[in-house]
């Protein structure tokens, strides 16, 4: 998903390639660029499920405003994926409803 | 509590350029934005803009918003990110919440430059991952440098969604179809010519059913909608998609400019509500004034106008500025924007019907319909001529405010509006004048919709943004502007040029019977 070379840009100015976890799984990314652009990269499409219906969620908007991208990062539930940078080792989970999988159970 | 002189909230293309104003009149500014980056939404316009010089047109939106960051910090404009404006109060108090702390500021004047916001639209399944808006696909590939899928399904073809289609395909994306409830093409035609001619089909009077898959969106399906909005029986196309993108209009974000007190209304020409403002872009608060698409949704460049023109107002206003300088400045800033204000697009001319342009030239049915003028009606635009030799075909067939092909043109072959005229005139290229086919329209023109056409040689020299580039000596397809082969073709010369601004120049040799219609060019055969 990520573009190498694009013809108007060119490359694009990348932090350091570090690796965090989605749901316990090693995964890996650039420091600084948005959660919700290094799960993309890495094929991952839903960030969370809705509390009534479990229906997923993913990407939305990407600038803040929809609260769709949300996730349980580093223990922290409703975060805005698509406006949080990437951190190293940063723990990175689905949401269900308002928390973690067994909450919504 | 903190005060400064002028508050500006935004600091989009109408925020930075009120602020750097008002800054070079001498006023100390602030500017909050919501945002961990300034500039709006330019970073993620990667495309030429159009106007004139004054309007900085054949630049991209990208180089404009570096640009206007250089001038706030030359001009001392402090800029707060991650900064959002939560209310504001009577004597122009403002309330901010950055990052955990919430902070009290005030100013003697208040420019509200907070933009637009994208609408949305809800069909079945609509909440699958794999829906995005427009302005979402525009930052993950511009501004991150991720594809927002890999066959994507445009719904929409105003301006937002036939740019953000091309810049789809620049990113190495499939745009499956182009859809749009209306009947005709919302945008620029020269901006659906661009698509078409790359092979992307257009479904006017189409809407979307519904999005298909379970946990993502793994098709969608589009339907004919008849006079009434119904969908008519058994016109369904399926698409196999893992994206579908949202262009559907704008609205104002005026949720401050009501809370600030000011008057307000609903306008359909400005696409929502909006504050009443005058001239100089002042609400019915005095000293509190409103900017860019937050009074009105209009393009980029006219939001830097209106932002510089309320940055004087307020410098004026404080007594940061004499009468006879603003009105200096003012005859000059409106005089741009009415020019921008212009043509067949202008917000005034929302709801009008053209059937001809000003010239009175017959409007392609086709062009509005698919995307693209039919052969057998180019010939009938004043740009489409044919000489001896190489020379510009100018297929320009609205009139939209642009001229940078007249600009670029070192032997002034070629003419916008002739005596004054205006900048929504269709081209005129002068044969006389000795075309050197040195190719600086056909880069300079943000349409894309210039080519350097030799009969006799059958050589076609086009506008080519993507990559890989093709290679002298390479043999391909040559197509037509509906996107369909027309002919083989061999690539004889690639121009790229730091004057071209990453627009590179392609001439393909194609059998001479074929050199009205070939318009771009494919490596596969
Ligand atoms: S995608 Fe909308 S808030 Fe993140």
């Amino acid at each position: 998903m990520r573009i190498n070379e694009h013809p108007v840009l060119g490359g694009y100015p990348k932090g350091e390639a570090v690796a965090f976890t989605f749901d316990g799984a090693r995964l890996s990314g650039y420091a600084g660029e948005p959660v919700a652009m290094a799960l993309k990269a890495a094929g991952v499409f839903i960030h969370r499920y809705t509390r009534k219906n479990h229906s997923p969620r993913g990407i939305f908007c990407a600038i803040g405003r929809c609260t769709d991208c949300v996730m349980i990062v580093n223990g922290r539930p409703n975060v805005r994926t698509c406006i949080t940078p990437l951190a190293a080792d940063m723990d990175v989970r689905t949401q269900y409803g308002m928390g973690a999988k067994h909450a919504a159970l | 509590m903190q005060r400064c002189d002028l508050i500006v909230i935004g600091a989009g293309p109408a925020g930075l350029s009120a602020a750097v104003e008002a800054a070079r009149q001498g006023m100390r500014v602030t500017v909050y934005d919501e945002n961990a980056r300034p500039g709006g939404q330019l970073f993620k316009q990667i495309h030429k803009f159009f106007g004139s010089r004054e309007h900085k047109a054949k630049i991209r939106g990208i180089r404009i918003g570096e640009e206007l960051l250089q001038e706030a910090s030359a001009a001392g404009v402090q800029v707060e990110l991650d900064a959002v404006v939560t209310g504001i109060f009577a004597d122009k108090e403002v309330t901010v919440r950055q990052g955990e702390r919430m902070l009290r500021r005030k100013a003697d004047t208040l420019i509200i430059a907070t933009g637009a916001s994208e609408n949305m639209t809800s069909f079945e399944n609509w909440t699958l991952p794999g829906v995005i808006g427009a302005g979402a696909a525009q930052t993950m590939m511009n501004l991150h440098g991720v594809r927002p899928g890999e066959k994507i399904l445009m719904l929409g073809s105003g301006n937002v969604g036939l740019v953000v289609g091309f810049q789809l395909l620049q990113a190495g994306c499939q745009v499956v179809a182009v859809a749009d409830a209306l009947p005709g093409i919302g945008g620029y035609g020269v901006h659906a010519a661009k698509l078409a001619r790359c092979g992307v089909p257009f479904y006017t009077a189409h809407t979307i059913v519904r999005a298909e898959g379970v946990e993502r969106v793994t098709g969608a399906v589009i339907g004919a909608i008849d006079q009434n909005w119904h969908i008519v029986p058994d016109s369904e196309k399926h698409f196999d998609v893992d994206t579908i993108c949202l262009a559907v209009g704008l609205s104002p974000m005026s949720r401050l400019c009501g809370l600030a007190g000011c008057v307000m209304e609903d306008n359909p020409q400005k696409a929502g509500l909006v504050p009443v403002v005058d001239a100089l872009g002042e609400t019915s608060v005095p000293g509190i004034f409103a900017a860019g698409d937050v009074s009105g949704i209009e393009e980029a460049s006219s939001a830097m106008i209106e932002g510089r023109i309320a940055g004087l107002a307020a410098a004026h206003r404080m007594g940061f500025m004499a009468s006879s300088a603003l009105d200096a400045r003012l005859a000059e800033l409106t005089g741009a924007l009415a020019s921008l204000r212009a043509g067949m697009f202008a917000p005034g001319s929302k709801g009008k019907v053209f059937t001809h342009t000003a010239e009175g030239c017959a409007l392609s049915a086709s062009l509005l319909r698919r995307g693209f003028v039919a052969d057998e009606e180019i010939d009938r635009y004043p740009g489409v001529t044919r000489a001896r030799g190489v020379h510009p075909v100018l297929e320009c067939t609205q009139n939209i405010p642009c001229n940078p092909c007249a600009d670029a043109c070192p032997r002034q072959c070629i003419t916008v509006g002739a005596d004054g005229g205006t900048i929504t005139a269709l081209p005129v290229f002068d044969a006389a004048r000795g075309c050197t086919g040195c190719g600086l329209c056909v880069a300079a023109c943000s349409g894309q919709a210039i080519f350097l056409v030799d009969e006799e040689a059958g050589e076609i020299t086009l506008p080519y943004e993507f990559l890989p580039l093709p290679q002298k000596g390479e043999q391909g397809m040559a197509l037509g502007r509906d996107g369909q082969p027309v002919c083989p073709a061999e690539v004889v010369a690639v121009r790229t040029s730091a004057a071209f601004d990453k627009t590179n120049l392609l001439t393909i040799r194609v059998p001479a019977e074929y050199a009205g219609r070939a318009r771009f060019y494919r490596k596969e055969r």
